[in-house]
């Protein structure tokens, strides 16, 4: 016992080096956000901490020979392109995981068939996707050619997501309401969907964050329009500047309060479900 | 109809429940799969068979006709660079495989098997997954003034002493793209092991030291062949994303190690369509050999 008790603040000491292992960069970016500017670059020391790169991005900072980054038409396109692949990609994950509760033939083929497009690298898809429209004609575009990619790439996570839920999903309930009169697509909606609803939350948190922060799939199917990613990997052959990171600081805050709308969203269903049960405990009782 | 077939059946139980209206049941099974396979098939498959497709056309200067040819795979083959580029690329996939293993496991140990409050486990992993809702190339472009000569760890090196001179190998390097990297992918290692581990029945272990087996042979005899599955799933998804990649490679190498998928990169760039989808194919087959070699393993449906 004693033996096991050192061991476990050995490994608990480790945790805590792995953490600040990955959290590093991370701490470094932070920093550097704050460096001078414009004539300030991305490293130590830093000469004088002021705001300047957070204006830069903002578009307050008067004109230097840092280009701006195009915040305001990638970040919409970024963002459109994620709400759009979450909102299809939850929808096929979830149908066809509900095709997955019952045995049919063929389901190794589906199966392996969508799990395929999380495991086929995105260099490949793109550079596969851009052959084809280049042969058949098709213009490449981000809102056509890259969403097409980008639910290929989300949908098999919702599908995953969805099955592991459906497997530890008591049916019984739902053959009740079948036994009982009610049409299949009623019992879907008043049944099974407030059942399963965390974790479709889970499957759109997947999709959109997969999707927003999507590059290579992008990189070949987008043409000329960028997305985020694009736009910063275009820094990356020219000088770069902090003001990424401070664009990183900023995207970090605004992902972390969409994690937390999440969070507030989840607890809040498992709260309504606990009390739902305990009413119907209650009323059997 | 369906009325009479439920007070029929209803008193049995779920067992026949696949029965019940047969017909009806198999076709409303077709609706639900027909989108998602249909879907994957023409902008999954058709894309990666058009690339097997163009890898056997003619390639002139600036574009390619469909006349079947094998030139390009030749030329990738007999190339010092490109043939370079696919051993580069093994050998860094290995390193970083094997790194993230390494430094993923205990962590993953120490959450799944010795925290034991489950909401302490959930912020452990959240922790771990937070820095992923930061852009992943801004991640790694963060690693720049870490590893530089007058970086982060190069300046406290120096302060502690350690070191009298900067150490330079640390970016633009092989070391600084292993190093990204295994930053990078090494939570998609802790998450699935963590989960696996998390799930052992405690009474296993605690029936193994009553018996008097030691704190080693548990783990060997018990802790680590259940996490196998774990294992397996966060070494595919290291390796499904190591081996397409190219950003961390340009970013922190200053362009000077060239892996497959900056290879890829660059002949699209000059419009090298047939010689790109040689090496698309390559990189598929390679992808192909290492997935089913670890699905050999495991059964991944089974274990979800």
């Amino acid at each position: 016992m004693h033996q096991l008790t050192s061991l476990k603040w050995i490994l608990g000491f480790y945790t805590a080096l792995f953490i600040v292992f990955l959290y590093g960069p991370f701490l470094v970016m932070g920093i550097i956000s704050f460096q001078q500017g414009p004539e300030g670059g991305p490293q130590f020391p830093i000469i004088e901490w002021s705001t300047f790169w957070y204006k830069h991005v903002m578009g307050f900072a008067p004109p230097s020979r840092v280009a701006p980054l195009p915040v305001g038409e990638a970040l919409f396109r970024s963002l459109t392109l994620a709400f759009a692949t979450m909102i299809v990609s939850t929808v096929l994950g979830t149908m066809t995981a509900q095709a997955f509760r019952t045995q049919f033939k063929g389901s190794g083929f589906v199966f392996y068939l969508v799990v395929l497009g999380m495991m086929v690298p995105g260099i490949l898809l793109g550079l596969g996707m851009a052959l084809v429209s280049d042969q058949l004609g098709i213009a490449r575009t981000w809102w056509g050619t890259t969403f097409v990619l980008h639910v290929v790439y989300t949908f098999p996570f919702a599908f995953l997501v969805m099955l592991a839920i459906f497997n530890r999903f008591d049916s019984s309930v739902e053959e009740a309401s079948w036994t009982l009169g009610v049409s299949p697509a009623r019992t879907f909606r008043k049944v099974t969907f407030p059942m399963i609803f965390p974790g479709v939350l889970s499957a759109m948190l997947f999709a959109f964050t997969l999707s927003y922060d999507e590059f290579p799939r992008t990189l070949f199917t987008a043409a000329g329009d960028v997305t985020m990613p694009i736009a910063i990997y275009g820094t990356f052959s020219v000088e770069i500047h902090p003001n990424l990171f401070a664009f990183g600081v900023l995207t970090t805050l605004f992902s972390l309060a969409l994690l937390t709308v999440y969070a507030i969203l989840m607890a809040m269903s498992v709260r309504r479900s606990q009390a739902r049960s305990s009413g119907i405990q209650e009323e059997i009782a | 109809m369906s009325n009479t077939a439920i007070t029929e059946q209803a008193p049995i139980n779920s067992a026949t429940r696949g029965n019940q209206h047969g017909l009806l049941r198999g076709k409303r099974h077709y609706l639900l799969l027909a989108p998602g396979v249909f879907w994957m098939l023409v902008f999954l498959v058709l894309p990666l068979l058009m690339m097997v497709y163009v890898s056997f056309w003619t390639q002139s200067t600036f574009a390619v006709s469909p006349d079947l040819t094998i030139k390009s795979w030749v030329a990738f083959f007999s190339s010092d660079t490109y043939f370079g580029a696919l051993i580069r690329t093994l050998r860094i996939w290995l390193t970083v495989l094997a790194l993230t293993l390494v430094i993923g496991y205990p962590t993953a140990l120490f959450i799944g098997q010795f925290v034991r409050n489950k909401n302490t486990q959930t912020v452990l992993l959240v922790t771990c997954v937070v820095p992923f809702w930061t852009s992943f190339l801004i991640r790694v472009l963060a690693w720049r003034p870490m590893l530089g000569k007058e970086g982060a760890i190069n300046i406290l090196l120096q302060k502690f002493g350690i070191t009298s001179q900067p150490i330079e190998v640390l970016l633009f390097t092989e070391l600084s793209v292993v190093i990204g990297m295994v930053q990078i992918y090494v939570v998609f290692m802790v998450g699935p092991i963590a989960f696996m581990l998390a799930r052992i029945d405690e009474s296993l272990i605690e029936a193994a030291r009553d018996l008097g087996a030691s704190a080693w042979t548990i783990f060997r005899k018990i802790i680590l062949p259940l996490s196998m599955p774990g294992v397996v799933v966060g070494a595919i998804f290291v390796s499904v994303m190591v081996l397409g990649e190219f950003a961390t490679a340009s970013a922190l190498s200053g362009r000077k190690v060239n892996l497959l998928g900056n290879i890829i990169l660059t002949q699209v760039g000059s419009l090298k369509w047939a010689f790109a989808a040689v090496i698309g194919v390559v990189l598929t087959v390679v992808m192909a050999i290492v997935i089913t070699g670890l699905l050999r393993v495991v059964n991944l449906r089974r274990e979800l």
